[in-house]
């Protein structure tokens, strides 16, 4: 009832950020500036081999090195990952045997981190080298050998096919096989990750700093592994500096630390360098899609076959082994927006002598986008159809919802046609085409690009664990301003602005009033945290719901003291007031007076205080945000080197909360994009060291690699309270897959069409060569 | 050099927004550690320590310099300025309220290099166009905005005449 | 990522400098460092002392001597990429000054320091050999002279003594000889893929000196053919000759070159 009257001031309104003065002042508090004093800092001894014995450590020259204080490795701290289900336990130290280069053998522990990295420079490793296993299809059976003796390399398999699938695919008069290659990539937060952690003497309990996405999914694992009961660890996430999804997991550092600190009884702190980080931080992407489609003369598509195999280096994240995370998004979102009546799916998830595998934004998304429009892309250029033909034959129409696909997931309503159709109006489609055939004229390339894509949100199992629902705590203070606390975990979204407008609204209380905590288990209701786009619609549901029996609260102690009846009590600008009668009130900050020192004026049946704690969990197991992308690039032939022109997002994440923050995830996630489609490459060589190390090998997009973006917003609610549905990810499932078909519909007229990401210049030089030499 | 000498420290005086400070350090020190853990001047963030990413970004004399390239010791004698040094005691300076007007940030930890270089951009060049914005903005890294809204909170600063 | 231990000394005139540098083995000179201190910090370069250059005086200087422009090694590449009479002399040295690095960088990378460092992808070393710029290499010994066509020997390696300092270049006033300058980087700012600079005189004759397609610059003569045609076969053959990391950045060489030449007849090469 009260979400139909409410009149939102703030909701859906560009509010500027309350997070912003203190991270413009400089005054902002991230991991790296938490100093205790005699805090300790450590410095890891990561293997330097994919796969070898440890025949030998020798710690003495180290521990003589001046400012170092201690110096471990697994006889000291024999702590261990498990990973139930697949039969693999990752040491937080490496044991007998290192697996990927970049795990963490040894720590030091020194009075600075100049002296921490003189000793790990000391500790001698000696190895006997194994044959790393490197590729997957060689990974599958087992060869050169297994990364885990005890277990088989493929540790996920699964099979999906619609029924009648076989006829339906031989039954159709046009086919065609593609595979599709993604590399590996990272978030790369500019912030890097890190971990302090210090006993309370007093107390006996530990606080933990963590630059993560989920304060309570760190004390989880960290009671678990440390076997130390959850009411003695206080976790605290201070100020992130980006988080992306590889915040989001559980690593073996955080369990050192911790450990560290308990057994020296000192603060100790451990912040990566970025060499580390492109080590260790959970990779992402990393699969294989080999993918047979059928279709009709006209362009509809009516079976797809996909034989995936994911890559996930050498050991399951607990939660979310990514390349299971990767694999399973991509298929059971392969069909997008689109109508495929029959799908045939296989999964294989290997295991070998890398980084492991983890969520990087959108996980699966954009392979799955790239597999779906890479197809669309196929079927027009084999029928010498327009592409956007074929996608408007397959689109999922308005009368079609709620949608179920081929693989099971129910779309809830959305854009889908309109998203196109405004986007393609955005870049002048029809214009464009005119220009790109007189500028060919004169050898130069352009391309246009487009992806419709559907991002699953607010999802019930996502990478922030398998916690269905959050909670808000709200307390109105007796002076009338409001403290908030939720279990979100925000690396840069404006949580702290996205809920103080939820909840201002429900009180009738202006934004800036509202205080919303986040990011410490002793103040936080248990919640999931963030990933998965989760947080807006499960989180501002909770906020919500919270904010709606706080106003219950002030309606009637207003309802009391003004003699009226509860339903006709308003609240606005700080005041409750009688429907029409707004002399007839009494502000805010008077009833949150009287609910707690003077309390022989609330009425009979209500108890003092005002605070609520509430939970929400939404109707569905997830909520569909769609949307189209569509690019423009220019392709010099010469270089190999592509130019984004021109950009359009048109988005579609139901109700929004603040365009001006929904922008701003738009505008990074297509950042992400053309880094993903062009830049971001991890390399191995092929003894399995990882050649890119630094920012100088792997390129980040900069201010001039990324256009002036044109942003449109469609909003079609969700079922969802308040019709939020999550928009972190999708920007970066639809932007590389864009970009790819932008860089195929340029080169069309050298036959090449895009299956592979990022495209790298030289293969752009290669392939306008061999068609020259075909020709 | 024998481990004694290794942590042997010596004396420098350091100008920093301002303000004098003498402090013993190490050689091999780098400008931005001291900042932050000497210091305490910690709105300086260091994301690569190779020059690439930008958020370690501090005026020298006037001018945008890594400070993860630079050895604290061969600060001695120069003016540095730090974004604590470009803040007015209270509120926010125009480019900072430009920031925020324009959603200029997301989770703020490149924004103190990418205000410096761009307060020093604008002192240079009052009225850039955005293509010289994005120039001067390329040697900073920010993984979170896509750069537009910074793009244009600097344009608008411009505009207003800061 | 955090250097080694060193002792760190600061001369006050160039021959407090190269005396420190004799008499401590192990020493470094630094400018700028703006290659020195990654290296650092990465502890792949691990000396014993650090011999700071940045406050002796008069090696920031660009003047105008006789029939030559005078250049400090200290100059950083923004007053390069900015100095008017390196505009006026030089001005494909002064645009090849803006394309080094990102602004913060060029605001402390010195040209001493490049052109010592000899990254292969950097774009000063290439246009010295080109411009035939004579280096001024002082140790405590005293002076020599050493042109740059000499100075490169290949990654990262030169003919300077760890006792040595490179004080000044200088290069000839031009005389009638048009430049062009074209380099492809994966983004504005990165070192190069590939790059030339291109030279053509009034007779016809010229020559190309490509970066970042070898263990150092690489400077070819020829008589560049008006057909393009037949320049393109030229490039390519020439470029067919480098010890360059692959094909593709063979292919980038006669593309550089390519563009390179039309803007040295003041055509836009794109």
């Amino acid at each position: 009832m009260a979400v139909d009257m409410l009149k939102p001031q703030f909701t859906g309104a560009r509010v500027t950020r309350l997070e912003d003065a203190r991270l413009l002042r400089g005054q902002a508090r991230y991991l790296d500036d938490i100093h205790l004093p005699g805090m300790l800092e450590v410095a890891f001894v990561r293997s330097t081999r994919a796969a070898a014995r440890i025949t030998g450590i020798d710690v003495q020259e180290a521990l003589r090195t001046p400012g170092v204080v201690a110096v471990l490795t697994h006889a000291d701290l024999p702590w261990e990952i498990r990973n139930d289900g697949f039969g693999v336990t990752q040491p937080v130290l490496a044991r007998d045997e290192v697996r990927f280069v970049g795990e963490p053998v040894a720590v030091v522990v020194a009075d600075s981190r100049y002296a921490a990295e003189d000793g790990v420079e000391r500790v001698k490793v000696s190895y006997d080298p194994l044959p790393p296993v490197l590729d997957m299809e060689q990974a599958l059976a087992d060869a050169p050998r297994r990364v885990h003796s005890q277990r088989a390399n493929v540790f996920f398999h699964s099979e999906h096919t619609t029924e009648g699938f076989a006829e339906a695919f031989a039954q159709a008069p046009h086919h065609l096989q593609l595979t599709f290659r993604v590399h590996r990539q990272t978030g790369v937060s500019m912030e890097t990750r890190g971990c302090a952690a210090m006993p309370d003497p007093a107390s006996g309990r530990l606080t933990v700093y963590v630059s993560h996405q989920s304060p309570h999914g760190v004390r989880a694992q960290l009671a678990r592994v440390l076997g130390i009961p959850e009411n003695e660890l206080r976790v605290i996430v201070p100020e992130v500096g980006g988080g992306f999804g590889i915040k989001a997991m559980f690593y073996p550092e955080y369990v050192v630390v911790t450990a560290l600190a308990r057994k020296l009884g000192k603060p100790v702190k451990w912040v990566s360098d970025r060499t580390e980080c492109l080590l260790s931080d959970a990779h992402g992407r990393d699969s294989v899609h080999e993918v047979a489609v059928a279709f009709t003369e006209e362009g509809r598509i009516v079976a797809v076959r996909d034989r995936v195999l994911g890559d996930n280096g050498a050991y399951p994240f607990p939660g979310f082994p990514g390349a299971v995370g990767e694999s399973n998004w991509a298929t059971n979102m392969l069909p997008g927006p689109y109508k495929i009546p029959h799908i045939s799916l296989t999964v294989d998830c290997v295991f070998s002598n890398k980084t492991p595998l983890g969520p990087y934004r959108g996980v699966g998304g954009p392979i799955g986008a790239q597999v779906q429009e890479g197809m669309v892309e196929a079927v027009a250029r084999h029928l010498g159809k327009d592409a956007m033909e074929v996608r408007r034959v397959n689109l999922i129409q308005p009368e079609d919802f709620p949608y179920r696909t081929a693989t099971g997931n129910v779309y809830d309503p959305g854009s889908y046609s309109e998203s196109l159709e405004a986007a393609l109006r955005l870049l002048d489609y029809e214009g464009f085409r005119r220009r790109q055939a007189q500028l060919r004229k004169q050898g130069r390339y352009l391309g246009f690009g487009v992806c419709v894509f559907v991002e699953p949100s607010a999802m019930a199992h996502s990478e922030a664990g398998s916690t269905p629902y959050e909670a808000a705590f709200i307390r109105m203070e007796p002076n009338g301003t409001v403290t908030a606390a939720l279990g979100l975990g925000p690396t840069g979204q404006g949580h702290e602005t996205t809920m103080a407008q939820i909840i201002a609204d429900r009180l009738g209380v202006d934004v800036k009033d509202v205080v919303v905590l986040h990011g410490d288990t002793d103040s936080a209701p248990f919640g999931g945290g963030t990933g998965g786009s989760r947080s807006g619609t499960i989180g501002g549901g909770a906020a919500i719901r919270a904010g709606e029996q706080l106003r219950a609260k002030l309606v009637k102690l207003a309802a009391h003291l003004l003699e009226a009846a509860e339903e006709d009590i308003e609240l606005a600008d700080g005041q409750a007031f009688v429907a029409g009668v707004p002399a007839r009130g009494i502000p805010v900050r008077e009833l949150a007076r009287i609910a707690y020192t003077d309390v022989n004026r609330l009425p009979a049946d209500m108890p003092p205080g005002l605070e609520v704690v509430a939970r929400y969990q939404p109707p569905a197991p997830a909520t569909y945000s769609n949307g189209t992308h569509a690019a423009i690039v220019e392709v010099d032939i010469r270089t190999g080197l592509v130019r984004v022109l021109d950009y359009a997002a048109v988005n579609d994440c139901g109700r929004l909360i603040n365009p001006l923050i929904v922008e701003g995830q738009i505008h990074g996630g297509v950042a992400q994009g053309i880094g993903s489609a062009f830049l971001e490459e991890l390399r191995y060589d092929e003894h399995g060291q990882l050649l890119t190390t630094s920012l100088m090998d792997y390129l980040l997009p900069a201010a001039t690699d990324v256009p002036r973006m044109r942003v449109q917003h469609l909003e079609t609610p969700s079922p969802s309270l308040g019709g939020f549905k999550g928009m972190g990810e999708g920007s970066l499932i639809a932007a590389p897959a864009a970009l790819a078909n932008a860089v195929s519909d340029a080169l069309a007229p050298f036959g090449v069409l895009v299956t592979e990401l990022p495209i790298r210049p030289e293969q752009i030089v290669a392939w306008v060569q061999a068609a020259g030499q075909g020709a | 050099m024998s481990q004694a000498e290794a942590r042997q420290t010596q004396r420098v005086v350091l100008q920093v927004n301002g303000q004098r400070h003498e402090l013993d350090v190490e050689p091999r020190w780098l400008l931005a550690d001291v900042l932050r853990h000497q210091l305490g001047l910690t709105a300086t963030h260091v994301g690569c320590e190779q020059g690439v990413c930008g958020a370690c970004t501090v005026l020298v004399d006037g001018k945008p310099e890594r400070s993860c390239l630079m050895l604290a010791v061969q600060a001695e004698g120069c003016e540095v300025t730090t974004v604590e040094g470009l803040t007015p005691a209270a509120g926010l300076s125009p480019l900072q309220a430009a920031f925020q007007q324009h959603h200029a940030l997301q989770c703020g930890f490149c924004t103190p290099g990418i205000l410096v270089t761009m307060e020093a951009l604008l002192r240079e060049n009052p009225h850039p166009d955005e293509a010289t914005v994005r120039e001067a903005l390329s040697g900073n890294v920010c993984r979170c905005t896509g750069y537009q809204f910074i793009v244009d909170a600097v344009l608008a600063a411009a505009k207003e005449g800061r | 990522m955090k250097p080694v231990a060193f002792a760190y000394y600061r001369p006050q005139s160039l021959a407090e400098a190269v005396r420190m540098l004799r008499e401590h083995p192990g020493s470094k000179p630094i400018a700028g460092g703006q290659s020195l201190i990654p290296l650092l910090n990465f502890r792949m370069a691990r000396p014993e002392a650090l011999v700071d250059l940045n406050r002796i005086p008069g090696l920031d200087e660009v003047e105008v001597r006789g029939q030559r422009l005078r250049i400090g090694g200290l100059v950083r590449h923004q007053q390069l990429h900015e100095h008017p009479l390196v505009r006026q002399h030089w001005p494909v040295l002064a645009q090849a000054a803006g394309e080094v690095g990102h602004w913060a960088i060029r605001n402390r990378g010195t040209l001493g320091g490049s052109l010592a460092h000899a990254d292969p992808a950097a774009e000063l070393p290439a246009v010295m050999v080109a411009a035939d710029a004579v280096f001024e290499l002082v140790s405590a010994d005293g002076v020599r002279q050493v042109p740059a066509r000499e100075f490169f020997y290949g990654y990262l390696m030169t003919a300077l003594q760890p006792d040595e300092v490179l004080a000044a270049v200088e290069l000839p006033l031009a005389s009638g000889t048009s430049w062009g300058f074209a380099e492809v980087a994966r983004r504005p700012g990165d070192f190069a893929l590939a790059g030339a600079i291109c030279e053509c005189r009034p007779d016809g004759t010229g020559a190309v000196t490509w970066f970042a397609v070898g263990g150092g610059p690489e400077r070819h003569e020829l008589v560049v053919a008006a057909d393009a045609n037949e320049r393109a076969a030229q490039w390519q053959d020439l470029a067919a000759t480098l010890d360059a990391q692959d094909d593709y950045r063979r292919h980038l060489a006669a593309v550089v070159a390519e563009t390179a030449y039309l803007r040295s007849l003041g055509r836009d090469g794109q």
